[in-house]
């Protein structure tokens, strides 16, 4: 027995003009987007060159990638699940790109197929989580490391490089005075808004997270929404894959080492929870570049890159600190 | 164990209180849960407190037990006052509590969970086989014939309940709360569970016993307490009154209105098995018509929840064949059952049935979003409408349909799960013990809910264990036994007593 509402005239017209769940992540966005700002003016008073148009597109584009892997991880995440494999996916992909480029593919085919790879590997997590019964956290993390060895492998270590300078130009090019990278972000968040919000997938995705037994009782195609997420999370990453090796003009396996977890942290201080069910497209985008803005500030303020580590920890359990006790107070 | 040994019941009035409450209040912010309750409770005696739902029954143990602070008023422990500021201090006194659902550790065996929080050890190592012959005879003295060895998951939810309470009883307990101990317990395990009570009692222990059936206050109880809207209604020795009274007290409604029925006429059969047999079950024949309700009594392991699952596509079947508005089909899987029209209303709604973290609205348009589709978009008025009408229609007393359902009360949050369950247009509808635990008000509501499916045109399986709930409300009663199903009663026709020794088989 748990406390009765206090209003049980409330029976007769649920009064909420507006989904509470949505004006709270409304809520949290805000809260955000104000920490971002205050960043950004801070930096833009101690620093004559934080507010340069050079620096903002390199913060941009610096935070692109991750922001779009940590959208990718955001629904793996709801779901209650964990995909560890992301970094190595980017890597991975980065490698596949440059080959399938530098031996014949069109710049077109090249990254339809690296994306094909991504959601291939993406089908691979959900079958060993769903058929096999692996816990996601093991099944990615066997992935994780299986992909590097064998992008190594294919490349026998070295670094791939000629793509043609069409693929390569992408990334340094604007449009309306937005770095291309971020209007991949766009690109990427506003389908992945539509689907988490506007869709019944979504709404089975938050289900799953908070009770899947429940959800399959109710007729919920559990095992496919499972696939689903997992395919977004790492089609997404490969899609990244893309756009660095666009951006460094080389395919190499060991890039994007560490990026899962950036995009994990991304994605809890954007308001995730890691239990499930809690969750936002927007949020892991703020949360991306916070971590950036902290980095590049940090760089631009000459800290030494060995405290920026440290900062950067600290900072991400005081931001989801003061968030959860935020909410607890509702 | 308690060793004190104090004078017999007889001898109660001019024994002092164990403990005392005074003008206890508490309030959640708005919420008045507790309104200065005065209530005392004398050793050796087994004090029943009833209510509805949401009546501060729950509020009150947690006061009793530190989980929560009162607000105001005082707690007198034989006769001085105590803070009563945390679970430890209430343990320390000697206040321990058994709660509804088991909170134990599942992978651990029965002497690790008996012994939680207080191992024996040797050298800062446990010793495994000494806690486990221990445990064995706390076991045996108190006659549950329960492995000590054995992991807890291993056991039935009635067994597990048996080993919470065999954990409570023992580490010096003096005053011991049960809430609803029974819920999920067999008739044999109730009568274990009622046998260890009655000789705490007999040691000197004070028992507060919570319970939403009646009949039970009256087997065991020497005073009840009624609680309503968190103000205490009457406290009276049980001899002196009866339930009518205890019902009117808890509800302030006639008693009349307790038991909903109307009688519908039967439509075509909308589901038939024959010879049935799955995992724990074999050889099951029944049918169900549209407008019926069809009762499945039985022990706890009789085989009635393996048989609705296995017809709900969980399991597969073993033999035998399933037919659906005449014609025979494979079900294979929950959503294949969905499909076709078959709900399933689980045992468990924490478990099984609920999304607790999310929306009320959620919750009730899950079964029906497809239908909410527009395109690939939801349909964001549609989506709304329907979760308001349901709300409505089955009354969930909620602030919003985005209010999460943890927010709600126990009742309400079962007429969630039977609830969205209105809106998909079932032709079947299996209800596993659907009022474990609910008030009486709210088993009103749930009659009052599967008389609107009936009329719909609708089937109904019940499972109960609650013996009158199953016979009052079923127009054709099966009893299982250990897999089989071994009577068929139509109408009222056979008395409950009978009914109850065909389903123990003696």
């Amino acid at each position: 027995m748990t406390v009765q509402t206090k209003d049980p005239l409330a029976t007769a017209a649920p009064p909420s003009p507006a989904p509470r769940g949505s004006r709270m992540g409304l809520v949290l966005s805000l809260t955000l987007l104000g920490l971002l700002l205050l960043l950004w003016i801070g930096l833009s008073l101690s620093t004559t060159t934080f507010l340069t148009e050079r620096n903002l597109s390199n913060l941009m584009r610096q935070g692109s990638m991750v922001a779009i892997i940590a959208v990718g991880q955001t629904f793996v995440i709801i779901t209650a699940g964990i995909d560890l494999s992301v970094g190595a996916v980017v890597g991975f992909a980065s490698v596949i790109t440059a080959l399938l480029m530098t031996h014949g593919f069109g710049i077109a085919g090249a990254i339809a197929l690296t994306v094909l790879m991504g959601v291939a590997v993406g089908a691979f997590h959900g079958f060993g989580i769903v058929q096999l019964g692996l816990p996601p956290f093991i099944m990615t993390l066997a992935t994780l490391t299986a992909l590097r060895g064998i992008g190594l492998l294919i490349t026998n270590g070295q670094t791939i490089s000629g793509m043609p300078k069409e693929f390569t130009g992408f990334s340094l090019e604007s449009y309306f005075g937005i770095p291309s990278l971020f209007w991949m972000v766009i690109v990427v968040a506003v389908p992945a808004y539509v689907l988490l919000q506007h869709t019944r997938w979504g709404r089975y995705l938050y289900a799953i997270g908070s009770n899947a037994e429940a959800a399959r009782l109710t007729g919920v195609n559990v095992k496919a929404m499972i696939y689903l997420a997992y395919i977004i999370s790492a089609g997404l990453a490969a899609f990244v894959g893309v756009l660095l090796a666009a951006r460094i003009g080389i395919g190499n396996a060991t890039q994007g080492e560490g990026w899962e977890l950036q995009a994990i942290a991304s994605s809890v201080i954007g308001g995730t929870s890691l239990f499930g069910a809690v969750g936002s497209v927007q949020g892991p985008l703020l949360g991306s570049f916070i971590l950036t803005t902290i980095n590049n500030g940090a760089n631009l303020l000459n800290v030494n890159p060995f405290w920026q580590r440290i900062i950067t920890g600290a900072l991400i359990i005081l931001i989801v600190y003061f968030d959860q006790l935020r909410r607890k107070k509702r | 164990m308690s060793t004190m040994t104090l004078e017999r019941p007889a001898a109660q009035a001019v024994v002092a209180p164990l403990l005392v409450l005074q003008k206890l209040d508490k309030r959640f912010g708005a919420t008045h849960a507790l309104k200065s309750v005065d209530l005392d409770f004398m050793p050796g005696e087994i004090h029943a407190i009833v209510g509805e739902n949401g009546a501060g029954k729950s509020t009150l143990i947690k006061t009793l037990t530190g989980v929560h602070q009162r607000s105001s008023g005082e707690i007198l422990w034989e006769g001085r006052s105590v803070a009563l500021a945390s679970p430890h201090e209430a343990i320390g006194l000697g206040i321990n509590a058994v709660h509804q659902e088991v909170v134990l550790c599942p992978h651990l065996s029965v002497a690790a969970n008996l012994f939680l929080g207080d191992e024996s050890t040797r050298f800062g190592l446990l010793r495994h086989r000494a806690m486990v012959r221990a445990g064995q005879k706390i076991l045996d003295d108190i006659g549950f014939a329960i492995q000590a060895g054995a992991t807890l998951s291993s056991l039935t939810i009635g067994q597990q309940q048996l080993v919470a309470t065999a954990r409570a009883s023992t580490r010096g307990t003096r005053f011991l709360i049960f809430d609803e101990p029974t819920g999920y317990l067999t008739r044999q395990e109730a009568a274990q569970l009622f046998a260890l009570i009655r000789r705490l009692k007999a040691e000197g222990v004070t028992i507060v016993y919570i319970s939403h059936r009646l009949e039970e206050v009256f087997e065991l109880a020497d005073r009840v307490s009624i609680l309503r809207d968190g103000a205490l209604v009457s406290t009276s020795k049980v001899s002196e009154t009866n339930e009518g009274a205890l019902i009117k007290g808890m509800i302030n409604r006639s008693v009349d209105q307790i038991h909903y029925k109307e009688t519908i006429p039967f439509g075509p059969e909308i589901l038939r098995t024959q010879g049935l047999s799955g995992p724990g079950f074999t050889d099951v024949s029944l049918a169900v018509r549209a407008g019926e309700v069809v009762g499945l009594y039985g022990l706890i392991g009789a085989g009635r929840s393996e048989f609705v699952q296995t017809v709900f596509g969980r399991f597969a079947k073993s033999g035998g064949s399933v037919f659906w508005n005449g014609t025979e089909i494979t079900i294979r899987n929950e959503a294949d059952a969905i499909r076709r029209g078959i709900a399933l209303v689980p045992e468990s709604r924490r478990d099984q049935g609920l999304c607790l973290n999310l929306g009320v609205g959620l919750n009730i348009n899950l079964p029906v979003f497809d239908r909410l589709t527009r395109g690939i978009l939801l349909h964001p008025t549609a989506e709304r409408s329907a979760a308001d009408k349901q709300i409505r229609d089955v009354q969930v007393k909620t602030a919003s349909r985005e209010a999460h359902v943890s927010s709600l009360s126990g009742g309400n949050q079962q007429k969630v799960v039977v609830g969205k369950w209105l809106n998909h247009g079932a032709k079947l509808f299996i209800f596993d013990e659907p009022t474990v635990g609910v008030d009486v008000g709210t088993k009103v509501e749930i009659y009052k809910i599967f008389a609107r499916l009936l009329k719909d045109g609708a089937g109904i399986i019940l499972i109960s264990s609650y013996l009158p709930e199953v016979y009052d409300l079923s127009d054709t009663l099966h009893v299982f036994r250990r897999g089989q199903l071994v009577a068929s009663h139509v109408g009222r026709e056979a008395d409950q007593e009978s009914i109850l020794t065909e389903a123990i088989g003696v």
